[in-house]
């Protein structure tokens, strides 16, 4: 086998995953600081999404001032969905599994009748391809990983040095604690979802030119938060880029030898085969 | 346009209340009740939605025209539509609810595989006409009389097509060819398989994916090293097919593009883009827009845009064509009764929005419950979709001979 | 010794139970409403099943999977081995619950969401198995169709058929009235107790030396032992097969009724079922609305019920007599001296 060809296998497997790095970020960061999953944590992406296409294809704005909008209003619709219903289902989780499935319902067939049924394209302010011998990948693309990239560094920073975001993980660790030190308990977490609403609606505005807008479009990316968390560990920002990365690895590399059924069994496979070895994930707290 | 349809719900309902107040002095106005069913919300939504408007479209238009007129009797139609959501249990218990409960004789409209073999289970014993679009193979045969797929399958497509590949460009020879991982996908990429290899063409890759796959990078990467001369994206839906054509293009592919199964052909130019769409082949697509196509398909696609906002695909037009021909049968046998109606379907050719259309396909089917017509083979020329020949299937042809 | 309150409460519901199912066709016989009915009984049987492992802490979104295995397995034994649905029905529990000493033994070692994922992980590997691979038996994304109803069967010199949808229907009520009867046991058991124990805390009970893996082993084996037989009756009943019925859209559909019913009381998922497939039912008519109507009352009802349906009576009742001790009061006020 070539090893360009394997080399693009890679690079294709990244590339994306480091998107939906950003998805299980704040899929993670919401289930740290209020004790749930968020189900309709897609259709925040979805939103996004929208959000861009708006923006871009119907209003005519450039592409990065529409992003940066796309990514507050989305904050903005956590904020509201924080507010309006989940902070009445801190910690429970059974309870907040039915409810954000009703949202999920809710925003997806909200979406599709607002928004019409069929896929809407997005113009793309990115052409061309970048091309190492016989290695490809789009000017889109790239930009798209390089965007995903910043954005987590940004995320790091923020809980790392940011006053909130100390507080953020204070929250996380130990609630009782952390108001005891004075932390806004209820502020902090309608914060952190909007904050992580606001990762999956920077995802889906990256993601909208490259694969359009549509609907159902959530669906997909939480499945893959999903394995990246399990992998990388609850609560671990480290553990979802390596949880990513290893991701992209399996769907990439696999793709080569595999049918598309068997590379998808295979990244859960590689979730059981992670959970069985360390039950958190490989960056969870013990 | 949600506006606009619930104003449509209460003025129907106004006029229903208001019929059912005066009927008793007016003539014999009835009321016929014909069911649509299909994936209203999720992952397939489109193709559901879609045959819905098909249906409301003609019924609208029957209803406007002072309903329809069968043998002495004038029939108001009343359109019954569940959302079954792509689920072939649900499908089941709908189709139960459509027939026992709202005691419907004719279903027309459903898509998606599976849930047309769960209708069936509901269907038949009962007698019931059942149109579908899904493309199953065996949705058809001698023991389902009562079914009929309303659009041309890869089974009526694939031959021809390639048939018509071959002689236009001799130089093809590598052909590869990728279809979701369901039932439509799989029966197309076998019809396309036994057409290529019946035309001494090489099959170099077959391959699925996952309907919802967005990034088509790591399947492409593994098709193009097999260097193929045309890359068919068989049953892909036009979103799907747009990110293969794309990305395709992205990663340098730049052969020659089928679409066996292509069914939204504006869909697929506006996500592919005009570049990589450029010399997209398709013989079962339907271009609302096209200046070659049948002033009335054109007035169904305006009519259609201005009502929903969205240009019409394949599965609308076939849907409002099902319509179509189904009351036309009715008005042929004058009667509403499905044994007469179902004679006088199968017993002569209609005038349709896809011109001259037959019920045939015994040689594949044993049973003559296909919808056949002629087929335009179109191109994708910088991003129009340009009409290039009309073709038949063989059904068809072995049927006109 | 008179029966204890808990006890009586147990046998006036399971009573209920009972004369409800199996009255229903005196009242309708409609093929339309016999079909929804069987389909609630038998989504009893799943949801019933699935509290029972929700009762020990654990969500298991794997639960859908081993209806699957029952039913794949019944149809196979009986189309390719020509055995007796008779055969085939216990066959599919006894696959299920084989099946599942591996795959809960797995799972179970880790807990929370964890466990919520690995079991959602395994799934979708089983989806995926159904849907892609051996499809020479599975019959891959076309399914299986074709698939015949249960065998007649000689009892007491009376031969039964499973034919109409109202012998189906008795079937399926004797199936959930036998699955219930032990899962109603086991509630009022020491294991019911054990399972609460668990729940508050697998610490606490461990140290008052409940072997906590094993418990939740047990609870998970048995709850997919019911979820097979009741894919073998789908199977049979049904006679159309695919992977999709075996997806996470049905899975999340048993989630809902049984902690819409209230996963606290063995009758939470009973009313839950019951009330939101009939619910269901009548939202068909909104057509393209019907999703966007379900989820907006799956969120009002969660906010304003958060302990489920069940507990609707309840706070009714606070209400009226909180209402009625104000009233109370109030005068009493009034004519005091």
């Amino acid at each position: 086998m070539p090893i360009e060809l394997l080399v693009q296998a890679l690079l294709n497997g990244f590339a994306l995953a480091l998107v939906y790095v950003l998805v299980a970020l704040g899929l993670t960061l919401i289930f740290s600081i209020l004790g749930i999953i968020n189900f309709a944590h897609g259709e925040f992406y979805m939103l996004g999404g929208y959000a861009t296409y708006f923006g871009v294809a119907v209003f005519g704005l450039h592409y990065v001032p529409t992003l940066l909008l796309a990514i507050g209003a989305v904050g903005l619709a956590g904020v509201v969905a924080e507010r309006l219903i989940f902070r009445h289902l801190r910690g429970k989780t059974l309870n907040a599994f039915i409810v954000s499935l009703g949202l999920l319902w809710v925003l997806q067939s909200g979406a599709q009748l607002t928004f019409g049924v069929l896929d809407k394209p997005v113009p793309s302010a990115f052409s061309g391809i970048i091309r190492a011998g016989r290695v490809i990948i789009s000017v889109e693309r790239f930009v798209v990983v390089l965007a995903a990239v910043g954005l987590i560094a940004v995320l790091y920073g923020f809980l790392q040095w940011s006053r909130v975001g100390r507080a953020m993980r204070a929250v996380a660790q130990d609630p009782d604690g952390a108001a005891l030190q004075g932390v806004n308990i209820e502020f902090t977490s309608m914060l952190g979802f909007a904050v992580g609403c606001a990762l999956a609606g920077a995802a889906g505005g990256l993601l909208a030119p490259v694969f359009a807008v549509s609907p159902p479009m959530g669906a997909l990316p939480v499945v893959k938060a999903f394995i990246i968390i399990i992998v990388g560990g609850m609560g671990s920002l480290p553990g979802a880029v390596l949880g990513g990365l290893l991701l992209g690895t399996v769907e990439g590399i696999g793709s080569l030898f595999f049918s598309s059924a068997a590379v998808n069994v295979l990244g859960f496979l590689m979730v059981i085969a992670v959970l069985l070895v360390r039950p958190r994930g490989l960056f969870g707290a013990a | 346009m949600k506006g606009q349809r619930c104003h449509g719900w209460v003025l129907m309902l106004a006029a229903v209340l208001a019929l059912g107040t005066a009927a008793p002095a007016a003539a014999a106005e009835k009321t016929l009740e014909i069911g649509v069913l299909g994936p209203l919300s999720g992952g397939a939504a489109s193709y559901g939605v879609e045959l819905l408007r098909g249906a409301e479209m003609r019924s609208d238009e029957i209803n406007k025209a002072g309903g329809l007129k069968v043998g002495g009797d004038v029939y108001k139609i009343k359109l019954i539509a569940y959302d079954h959501k792509a689920s072939a249990a649900d499908a089941a218990t709908a189709a139960n609810k459509l027939v026992f409960q709202d005691k419907v004789k004719y279903i027309i409209g459903n898509a998606v595989g599976a849930t047309c073999n769960a209708v069936q289970t509901v269907t038949e014993p009962q007698k019931v006409m059942f149109a579908f679009v899904c493309w199953g193979t065996n949705n058809l045969g001698p023991d389902k009389p009562h079914s009929f797929r309303s659009m041309l399958s890869q089974w009526e497509a694939a031959e021809p097509f390639y048939r018509w590949i071959k002689e236009k460009r001799p130089t093809i020879k590598k052909v590869a060819v990728i279809s979701p991982n369901d039932t439509s996908g799989l029966d197309t990429n076998t019809a396309v398989v036994k057409a290529v290899k019946g035309l001494a063409l090489d099959l170099v890759s077959e391959e699925t994916y996952e309907r919802g796959t967005k990034d088509f990078y790591p399947i492409l990467t593994k098709i193009l090293a097999k260097k193929p001369d045309l890359l068919d994206v068989a049953a892909a839906p036009p979103a799907e097919a747009g990110l293969i054509l794309k990305q395709a293009h992205e990663l340098g592919f730049r052969g020659a593009k089928g679409w066996t199964a292509g069914v939204n052909p504006v869909t697929l130019v506006g996500i592919a883009g005009v570049e990589a769409a450029e010399g997209v082949w398709s013989p079962v697509n339907i271009n609302v827009r096209s200046d070659f196509v049948d002033p009335k398909v054109r007035k169904f696609g305006d009519e259609y845009e201005k009502r929903y906002k969205e240009v019409p695909g394949v599965i609308a037009v076939a849907n409002y064509g099902a319509f179509d021909v189904f009351t036309k049968a009715m008005q042929e046998a004058g009667s509403v009764e499905t044994d007469k109606v179902l004679a006088a379907l199968t017993s002569r050719p209609y005038d349709t929005v896809w011109g001259r259309l037959v019920i045939g396909g015994k040689e594949t089917y044993r049973i003559d419950r296909q919808f056949l017509y002629p087929m335009v083979i179109s191109e994708i020329r910088g991003g129009k979709i340009v009409d290039i020949e009309q073709v038949l299937p063989a059904a068809l042809k072995a049927l006109t001979k | 010794m008179p029966p204890s309150p808990a006890l009586r409460r147990a046998l006036i519901g399971y009573g209920l139970l009972a004369a409800g199912s199996l009255g229903l066709p005196l009242v309708t016989r409609d093929s339309y409403h016999v079909d929804v009915a069987t389909t609630i009984l038998m989504n009893l049987v799943l949801t019933m099943s699935l509290r029972l492992e929700i009762s020990t802490g654990q969500l298991n979104m794997a639960h859908i999977s081993f209806m699957g295995i029952g039913a794949y397995a019944s149809t196979i034994l009986m189309m390719r081995g020509g055995y007796s649905f008779w055969i085939t029905l216990w066959v599919a529990g006894v696959m299920a619950a084989v099946w599942a000493v591996p795959i809960g033994g797995l799972a179970l070692r880790v807990s929370g969401p964890y466990y919520f994922l690995i079991t959602f992980a395994f799934s979708e590997v089983v989806r995926l198995i159904f849907n892609n691979f051996f499809a020479e038996w599975f019959g891959g994304p076309s399914g299986l169709v074709q698939i015949p109803k249960p065998d007649p069967l000689r009892l007491a010199g009376v031969q039964l058929t499973f034919v109409g949808k109202v012998e189906l229907y008795y079937l399926m009520c004797a199936l959930l009235l036998l699955a219930a009867a032990v899962l109603v046991r086991l509630d009022y058991s020491r294991f019911g107790l054990v399972g609460n124990a668990i729940r508050q805390g697998d610490v606490l009970a461990e140290t008052l030396g409940v072997w906590v893996f094993r418990y939740k082993l047990t609870a998970f084996v048995l709850g997919s032992f019911m979820a097979g037989i009741a894919g073998a009756f789908f199977a049979h009943s049904h006679q159309v097969l695919h992977s999709s019925d075996f997806s996470l859209e049905p899975m999340v559909l048993l989630v809902v009724f049984t902690v819409i019913g209230g996963t606290g009381s063995v009758w939470g998922p009973v009313v839950g079922t019951v009330v939101l497939t009939i619910a269901s039912e009548f939202m068909r008519e909104f057509h393209y609305y019907e999703i966007l109507v379900y989820g907006a009352v799956l969120i009002l009802t969660m906010l304003l019920l958060p302990e489920g349906l069940i507990s609707l009576p309840g706070k009714l009742g606070r209400l009226v007599r909180r209402g009625g001790g104000g009233e109370a009061e109030a005068m009493g006020a009034g004519v005091a001296p």
